[in-house]
């Protein structure tokens, strides 16, 4: 569903195609471009470069932006914390952040640091896809970052006006849920092996 | 949250608040805005489905206006010409129906007299006549104004729906990137879902209206009454207010039934068909369509419809039901969110 398959597509119909300048269309081919001096990274470049979205074509990754909200958080800001409520799925577009379990609520520590996340990882599928969800974790920015967040009514308005698209992105969070429940099933086993051989021994 | 996150807040705090102030002070604005930002809701599914893999936005939107605006000036056309015409019959009437009620009345002290003996030095036609003249004299007073206002949201309301259509999404992405980390995403969502909610009960009232007066005027038209299709529209149109509105919808029917000479016209007939439409309209339309929308306990309702008349008149009876079931939605999440954090 390329952008030139579209245009040859309605030639090939005979339709028109149009005749005016796009802009937009323009300004985002230009930044594309792989010959672009630009010295910042753009947002289709950052997407091609996503493993889980290699599926989506250059055109689809266009739109797919344009359902995005560009987020830019300070060294040390609460992204959200353990326990809050869930709408959205975000990239990290620049910067990194820190991942703490077992928040305190009554004394506000972050708890125990489980990980970092860097440049091009994401995190938050669940709060997009389950009804109710709270936060398994909370999420810290570790230095100055810039997270490209799409939430539950970005997903719904993505299902209603690119209903294919919307069901690419779908299959796609779906597998990395997959994928992650998978690490989860591996860990459990490999955690009740030595438990068991835990004890064996005692 | 440090110095510069909370000054971040507290000035998207008083932007807020600032912007509520302005639309309370200035109705003369806010009203128009909330017409066209109704009539926006209302006209966005099918929009959508027009625009959407286009790019000749402009044009579409700008014929939609044009046919927008044709729609809502002829029958203000005609209903002003009408006005006009049924003020005229109105005031001819009026000296006949005062006489008529003076001599009833006069009718009914004698009869007091003659059982009880009792005289009765009241005089309320006379006094309900005079208040109805200065009324009407005020009426009259302001009846300039009142054209003037609605030549101004003649104008109003098509530039402000423009806008809308062209610019909303623009504007909401600026509005959202104003947002404070903070509260981002959970703002968004909240305000995402009383557009939802907002536009979905408005599409809801208009087809429920629309259905009960269409019932009105069928039922109306079958038994012979007159006026069926003014009755059936003002049936439809105070339909719009919940438990109020029905009875409203009867009163201009019962004038019409009591006032009519005309033995055909039935009181009874009339009443059934009000009933009968009423109920369709509680047992069937309203659940399929409206009650999971706003899902309020009936006092609730009653109190809100209070409120918001108090507040804006009847747009303000009509919005504020999707007002309360939107704040009920935001303590419900605060609650949710208090409750996992204690």
């Amino acid at each position: 569903m390329s952008y030139e398959k579209d245009m040859m597509d309605k030639l090939g119909r005979g339709e028109s195609t149009e005749d005016r300048l796009d802009i937009p269309i323009l300004k985002y081919m230009w930044d594309a471009s792989p010959l672009s001096f630009l010295a910042k990274e753009s947002y289709h470049e950052f997407f091609k470069k996503i493993t889980f979205l290699n599926s989506f074509s250059d055109n689809e990754v266009r739109l797919f932006t344009k359902f995005l909200h560009r987020r830019e958080f300070m060294p040390n800001e609460t992204i959200f914390k353990q326990g809050d409520s869930g709408y959205g799925f975000y990239f990290i577009f620049s910067g990194a952040v820190n991942i703490y379990a077992n928040y305190n609520t009554q004394s506000d520590e972050l708890g125990d640091l489980v990980i970092r996340l860097e440049k091009r990882q994401y995190f938050g599928e669940m709060g997009l896809l389950e009804e109710f969800n709270r936060r398994s974790a909370t999420i810290v920015a570790a230095e100055s970052t810039i997270l490209l967040g799409i939430f539950k009514p970005d997903l719904d308005r993505m299902l209603e006006t690119q209903p294919v698209l919307g069901a690419k992105f779908l299959r796609e969070t779906a597998l990395i849920m997959a994928n992650r429940m998978g690490q989860l099933t591996r860990e459990i086993v490999g955690l009740k092996k030595k438990v068991r051989e835990l004890e064996q021994r005692v | 949250m440090n110095r510069n996150q909370k000054i971040k807040l507290y000035l998207f705090m008083f932007l807020f608040m600032a912007t509520i102030v302005f639309a309370i002070l200035f109705p003369r604005l806010t009203l128009p805005f909330g017409f066209s930002y109704i009539l926006y809701l209302m006209c966005k599914p099918f929009t959508l489905k027009l625009t959407t893999g286009t790019r000749k936005q402009r044009f579409i939107y700008f014929i939609l206006m044009m046919v927008g605006i044709g729609f809502l000036s002829l029958p203000l056309i005609a209903t002003l010409y009408n006005v006009d015409t049924d003020f005229s019959k109105l005031s001819n009437q009026l000296p006949e129906v005062q006489k008529m009620l003076s001599d009833k009345f006069f009718a009914f002290k004698v009869q007091i007299f003659e059982k009880y003996g009792f005289r009765l030095n009241l005089d309320p036609v006379t006094f309900i006549m005079e208040k109805l003249e200065s009324q009407g004299a005020i009426f009259l007073s302001q009846f300039p104004d009142f054209v003037s206002t609605i030549f101004e949201w003649l104008l109003l309301v098509p530039l402000f729906l423009y806008f809308l259509f062209m610019e909303s999404q623009r504007f909401s992405r600026r509005f959202l990137e104003a947002i404070p980390n903070s509260i981002f995403e959970k703002s968004y969502v909240l305000f995402s879902q009383f557009n939802t909610k907002f536009g979905e009960y408005i599409i809801a009232k208009f087809i429920e209206a629309t259905i009960l007066g269409s019932l009105v005027t069928l039922g109306l038209l079958l038994i012979g009454f007159p006026y069926p299709f003014i009755l059936g529209f003002v049936a439809g149109v105070t339909n719009i207010l919940p438990y109020i509105g029905p009875f409203l919808g009867l009163i201009p029917a019962v004038l019409v039934a009591l006032m009519s000479k005309d033995p055909n016209v039935s009181m009874i007939s009339m009443l059934v068909i009000y009933s009968l439409a009423n109920l369709i309209d509680m047992l069937l339309v309203f659940p399929l369509l409206v009650s999971k929308i706003v899902n309020l306990h009936p006092i609730v309702v009653v109190v809100s419809i209070i409120i918001g008349s108090q507040l804006g008149g009847i747009v303000g009876m009509i919005v504020i039901i999707p007002f309360i079931a939107f704040f009920k939605l935001l303590f419900k999440e605060i609650y949710k969110d208090l409750s996992v954090n204690l």
